[in-house]
């Protein structure tokens, strides 16, 4: 696989605030790969670089091989769908398709028969002679999305693109976008705060927090393995609960500071007498028979969408389950809850590293 | 008191209020069309018993009007066009970047704002008299006023451009655009309605613009229609219908531009036009 997107330690400050920190990534031709961090992270800022909208300070940034440091955003061909759209208030939706192409001097009618072809597959038929002003949220979007593909660009940058939409039509466009990219084979970089998003649309993610990558790696991989504390909580809905913990004498339990009966089993060997944190995920803590489990926790709120109920404990560290069975909870009952040794996640207690 | 009487309340108040404003420029009209006598009659008449429209043909001719009005429009257009030119870059250069020079710069504009020209007149009189600029004193004034008027024109129409979002401008970049290219392309187009306006209101500025033309150009045949007015009137003046007469011609064209125009001024300059 070729390398279609190469950035090496690349930095980027602004005056003193260090916005990019020693960033190392890379990305192979066909991948979709997503930015996520929540606000303030650098997702933007890096994206925004890969652009050339911003320079970067230190560092080399490459674009199908080609060292792109100092080039001007319109010598990098690539295409970039904003948040806002972007789109051109004075230009009707064909002239806002066809612009790129005007620029670089493509004949009118070859131009036309572009933004109708592209416009076809989108669904922008019936609208090519509107103004943006006269076009819904949804279909804004899909301009923006065919502004993009409409010249077959090295990489397609999203920044937050879905932001905008109601619910539902993201998650329709959340396929679309998918569908889209693996239909012409493109590499697309796709800046998200939105860790469903991220985890849905992407071959790899990129997990950023204060200019740093936190981890970097296939979507389930994230789930499944995070590195620290920090991804372990940003990766899954609803959040991964933390509770404070100790390794017990023989180094292969847990005593967990919540609820009664507090011991967890552990599949490996720890340090014994190890402060540590444990992780446990909402969905992987099941119901079990009263005297079963190895926790009893008292229930504080019980919230039920129909699919799934949230239960969130009423004890000191708040632990969030998610049942999918339909079991009869109130405010103030004591359950029994169980997790699979292999499922619990331990992080050290002062770096937060995954241990 | 009920809404819609509270409403036909304040509704009476405004008409009063623009009639007291508006009274001076109906008594210009009016006045311009009566005789003589009629003029100075006790009590005045409010509508003119013999509308006497031979006055205007008559000031027109006397007063050589033409070359006035001429010379009004040359240094009207001539500032609009400098100031247009040199303060659309400028306000977007201000519009764009942001740090402590460009908050120095905004303020040093907003302080030559404020310095009226007739404490401006001496020093540029002085200056250009040197340079020797007095010779053509057209120009001289059309620089002049447009030192005077530039700052107004570019706190208008950096504001225009703010409200041009700058993902545009990136996504014109990102398009293949250069930021030249950028500019005429997208952001210009965007922008127009609020330059035009600021121009339409700078061009009505200096259309009646006195003290400057006063004090440089001593040609009459040079004179714009404001110097032309003044001199007109002295201390013993008593032909107050011409001289109406002279202000309505004057007036009006401006005037009816400007009730022409007035919508699209408004939402100019209060909305930046975008969207």
């Amino acid at each position: 696989m070729t390398k279609q997107i190469e950035l090496s330690g690349v930095n980027k400050y602004y005056g003193a605030f260090h916005a990019l920190k020693n960033i190392e990534l890379s990305i192979e031709k066909g991948r979709f790969v997503a930015l996520v961090g929540p606000s303030g992270c650098g997702k933007s800022t890096l994206l925004r670089s890969l652009a050339g909208l911003e320079s970067i300070s230190t560092g080399d940034l490459k674009i199908a091989g080609e060292l792109m440091n100092n080039v001007p955003p319109r010598k990098r061909d690539i295409a970039m769908v904003f948040q806002s759209y972007a789109l051109y208030p004075h230009m009707t939706v064909e002239q806002n398709l066809t612009y790129s192409l005007r620029i670089r001097g493509v004949p009118k009618a070859q131009a036309r028969k572009a933004a109708e072809e592209v416009a076809a597959t989108t669904g922008l038929s019936q609208l090519l002679g509107r103004y943006p002003r006269e076009l819904s949220g949804g279909q804004r979007q899909r301009v923006a999305m065919s502004r993009a593909i409409i010249r077959d660009p090295k990489a397609f940058l999203f920044d937050e693109p879905l932001s905008n939409l109601d619910a539902a039509l993201r998650v329709h466009m959340r396929k679309e976008i998918r569908t889209l990219h693996d239909r012409l084979g493109a590499t697309s970089v796709y800046v998200t705060h939105d860790q469903i998003e991220a985890m849905t649309m992407a071959d790899h993610v990129v997990v950023m927090k204060d200019g740093v990558i936190e981890q970097q790696g296939a979507p389930l991989e994230l789930y499944d393995r995070p590195a620290n504390r920090f991804v372990a909580g940003f990766i899954g809905s609803p959040a991964m609960n933390f509770v404070p913990a100790m390794v017990g004498e023989d180094g292969r339990s847990l005593a967990v500071d919540v609820g009664e009966k507090q011991t967890i089993v552990l599949d490996r060997q720890l340090q014994p007498g190890r402060k540590v944190t444990a992780g446990l995920r909402p969905e992987h803590l099941h119901f079990v028979e009263p005297g079963q489990g190895v926790f009893r926790l008292p229930v504080g709120i019980v919230e039920s969408t129909g699919s799934a109920t949230y239960i969130t404990t009423s004890t000191a560290a708040e632990v969030t389950i998610v049942e999918t069975s339909r079991r009869q909870v109130r405010t103030g009952d004591i359950i029994d809850v169980s997790i699979r040794p292999a499922d619990v996640h331990v992080f050290d207690d002062q770096t937060g590293l995954r241990i | 008191m009920s809404d819609t009487n509270r409403n036909r309340l304040m509704l009476v108040i405004a008409l009063v209020m623009a009639a007291i404003y508006l009274f001076p420029l109906y008594w210009m009209f009016i006045t311009a069309l009566k005789s003589g006598s009629e003029m100075f009659a006790t009590p005045p008449s409010f509508w003119p018993s013999e509308p006497q429209w031979g006055t205007y043909a008559f000031v027109w001719e006397s007063r050589g009007m033409g070359r006035y009005l001429w010379n009004s429009l040359i240094i009207a257009f001539g500032s609009v066009t400098l100031i247009t030119v040199l303060g659309v870059g400028c306000a977007y250069v201000l519009a764009r970047y942001r740090n402590v020079w460009v908050d120095i710069g905004l303020f040093l504009i907003l302080m030559l704002q404020v310095l009226p020209a007739s404490l401006m007149i001496t020093p540029i009189f002085v200056g250009f008299s040197q340079l020797g600029m007095l010779n053509y004193p057209r120009l001289a004034v059309i620089i002049a006023i447009a030192a005077k008027s530039m700052p107004f024109f570019v706190v208008l129409v950096r504001a225009t451009f703010m409200a041009v979002p700058q993902e545009l401008e990136e996504a014109a970049l990102v398009d293949g655009n250069s930021r030249v290219g950028a500019f005429f392309n997208i952001v210009l187009p965007l922008a127009r309605n609020g330059i035009l306006v600021s121009a339409i209101l700078i061009f009505m500025q200096a259309f009646g613009e006195f003290v400057y033309s006063k004090s440089i150009i001593q040609a009459v045949e040079l004179q714009p229609a404001s110097v032309g007015l003044n001199s007109f009137m002295g201390p013993n003046t008593n032909e107050w219908n011409n001289i109406m007469a002279y202000a309505t011609i004057y007036v009006t064209p401006i005037l009816a531009l400007f009730v022409l125009l007035q919508r699209r001024i408004v939402s100019g300059l209060t909305s930046g036009a975008i969207k």
